[in-house]
């Protein structure tokens, strides 16, 4: 549990830091747009690049983003994959005659079943992973155990080829662009700047102000709940649950036992903040001052004109 | 056979990979029997985090813990023969929130939770819960109400009584009599004494009450800043110079003796541990 990246704030010193919350969201947003226009190989080349470099300059650890993109490691091999296999539009770029015959599913199944249980003894877990599946690949398209009772092709399309580049590149970009806004901006600074972004909105009556708040209360109590299951837990286990073991029916009751003190703590827990919040008189929707005032500075502009630049040049090529 | 430390540290990871150390190099003896302890100590001083280690709930970062034979230490859970659970069953410990246990329906099966985790048969926990129920000072009546329209009071009762129920050989609370009224504090404390007595179990109380400590304990055990700056006799510590300086005070019996000793400069040859001895000294002096 406490190895939660997305979203979290990882002091530092760059010019990441110094921007203007306002400057970083929105330049979030023109960067996303920009990456979507791009659809040729060299200038998606380019736009890793440039991230690159704005982590190197921003003094960010690429260890970080790796950290943010390692859950979506998972959603980004199954949309490769898919893209891949599934995509039959354009020219064959290659193809390969697959054998199913008896012999081959039960290598198959061994394999399988090998990797699956020998996998948490490995720490390059991705990389075992890879290769098992490398493996299952051979031994269809290479070996043919017995005698095969069907074959088939498979067949990897230039255009299934050219869309998982490109949804990969595409989705590694933005995850990185939102994990450096996260680490560089402090929660309550993002909520601010977020409180601004979405001023305009104000015109056709959304109440901005209340969604801000409740999201600075949510990102507010992620640790604090965080804190509170990890009471529970060792509460209970006092009690004799053994969270780490147990058939599903045990789960079913460690689980039960964890949630209901948790919700009942939460409402709790926010009934309390709810008068706290009245007794120092909040007021929903009423005007407020601000402790921190956001300035804009010239690295600010510099920013976005930099960004939008980007954004123009891509949107330019894309039309041309 | 029991409980020993043996140079514990424990640290609590931060966000930065500082971390924070709230045990340091804490080293002591808890027998299985006959011990009546009081942790005390200011807030944020370990002692929690301490009585947490007793059941191998956290495990040390540094140092080791045995606890009846089984010696826990920060790599303990790589071995998969040894099985922390049954320690549990072992040193009970009840936690200091009440908010943070209950969670079935009613009170009966709350209570017999633990018991049923620990293999205990269905008819037998239910005897027990009856039993403890009483103890702990309520009737029964309350096993078919919802534990979570009792009020603070009860519901730490509930939960001791859950912890009770698992007839642990060694039972630690964490501030058992925090959120109680006058009356069913001194109730409580007589209960844990008499459990105490009558089975020669141990038991261990966290608590910020001086009277409780010197009215019940055989041995006290101050923490500061995470480390043990005193393990002993009760009655020694209060007559420490320093002991504003752990943020500790002196119990109300002592604090009396000391200003009619002040007053009528007499010396008092020896002190009484409640206020029955007291007053039954007082009345030697007026007969």
């Amino acid at each position: 549990m406490k190895n939660i990246v997305i979203g979290r704030y990882i002091p530092g010193d760059s010019f990441l830091y110094r921007m203007d919350p306002r400057t970083k969201i929105i330049t979030l947003l023109i960067l996303m747009v920009a990456t979507f226009l791009i659809d040729d190989f060299t200038r998606m080349i380019g736009a890793l690049g440039v991230i690159s470099v704005l982590l190197i300059i921003g003094k960010i650890g690429i260890k970080r983003i790796y950290l943010g993109l390692r859950p979506l490691m998972f959603l980004l091999l199954f949309t490769f994959s898919f893209q891949i296999f599934f995509n039959t539009q354009g020219d064959i770029v290659y193809d390969q005659v697959v054998y199913y015959s008896w012999g081959n599913l039960l290598a198959i199944t061994f394999v399988v079943l090998f990797w699956f249980f020998t996998k948490r003894f490995t720490k390059f877990k991705l990389a075992y992973f890879l290769i098992t599946v490398a493996l299952v690949f051979y031994i269809f398209g290479y070996i043919n155990i017995g005698d095969a009772f069907s074959t088939g092709t498979l067949a990897i399309h230039e255009e299934g080829l050219n869309m998982a580049f490109f949804i990969m590149m595409r989705l590694i970009i933005i995850v990185t662009l939102s994990t450096i806004l996260t680490i560089t901006t402090k929660p309550t600074d993002l909520n601010l700047g977020l409180e601004h972004v979405l001023k305009p909105l104000k015109i056709i009556k959304v109440n901005t102000e209340e969604i801000a708040m409740i999201i600075a209360i949510s990102l507010r109590y992620i640790p604090t709940l965080l804190d509170e299951a990890n009471k529970i837990m060792l509460a209970q286990a006092s009690r004799g649950v053994d969270f780490s073991e147990g058939k599903l029916k045990d789960k079913v009751v460690q689980i039960v036992s964890l949630l209901v003190p948790m919700f009942i703590i939460s409402f709790k827990r926010s009934d309390e903040l709810a008068n706290a919040m009245e007794a120092r008189s909040f007021v929903p929707g009423q005007f407020r001052t601000k402790l921190h005032q956001l300035t804009w500075t010239a690295l600010d502009t510099v920013a976005i004109t930099v960004s939008s630049i980007v954004m123009m040049i891509s949107l330019a090529l894309r039309i041309m | 056979m029991g409980i020993k430390f043996n140079r514990v540290d424990y640290k609590y990871q931060g966000i930065d990979n500082k971390g924070y150390l709230a045990l340091s190099d804490v080293s002591l003896n808890i027998d299985s029997v006959g011990e009546f302890i009081t942790l005390i100590g200011e807030t944020g001083s370990g002692k929690s985090t301490l009585v947490q280690h007793m059941n191998a709930l956290l495990l040390p970062t540094e140092g080791s813990v045995d606890i009846f034979g089984i010696k826990v230490h920060k790599d303990v859970k790589k071995d998969k023969k040894i099985k922390l659970n049954p320690i549990r069953k072992q040193v009970g410990l009840v936690f200091q929130f009440p908010e943070y246990q209950l969670f079935e329906d009613t009170v009966l099966k709350d209570i017999i939770f633990g018991p049923k985790n620990f293999g205990v048969p269905q008819e037998e926990a239910i005897k027990k819960a009856k039993e403890m129920i009483k103890v702990v000072g309520l009737d029964e009546s309350y096993l078919e109400r919802s534990p979570f329209n009792l009020s603070g009071g009860e519901k730490k009762r509930v939960s001791i009584a859950g912890i009770l129920a698992m007839e642990p050989d060694i039972l630690i609370l964490d501030e058992p009599t925090s959120g109680l009224d006058p009356v069913g504090r001194d109730e409580l404390l007589k209960v844990f004494h008499d459990i105490h007595l009558k089975l020669n179990k141990t038991v261990i109380i966290i608590t910020h009450d001086m009277n409780t400590v010197y009215e019940y304990a055989k041995r006290v055990l101050v923490m500061r800043e995470g480390t043990l700056v005193y393990d002993g006799d009760p009655l020694k510590l209060f007559s420490r110079k320093n002991i504003e300086a752990w943020n500790l005070d002196v119990p109300d019996i002592l604090t009396l003796i000391h200003k009619v000793e002040e007053t009528y400069d007499v010396s008092f040859d020896r002190l009484p541990r409640n206020k029955a001895a007291l007053a039954k000294m007082i009345q030697e002096v007026l007969v």
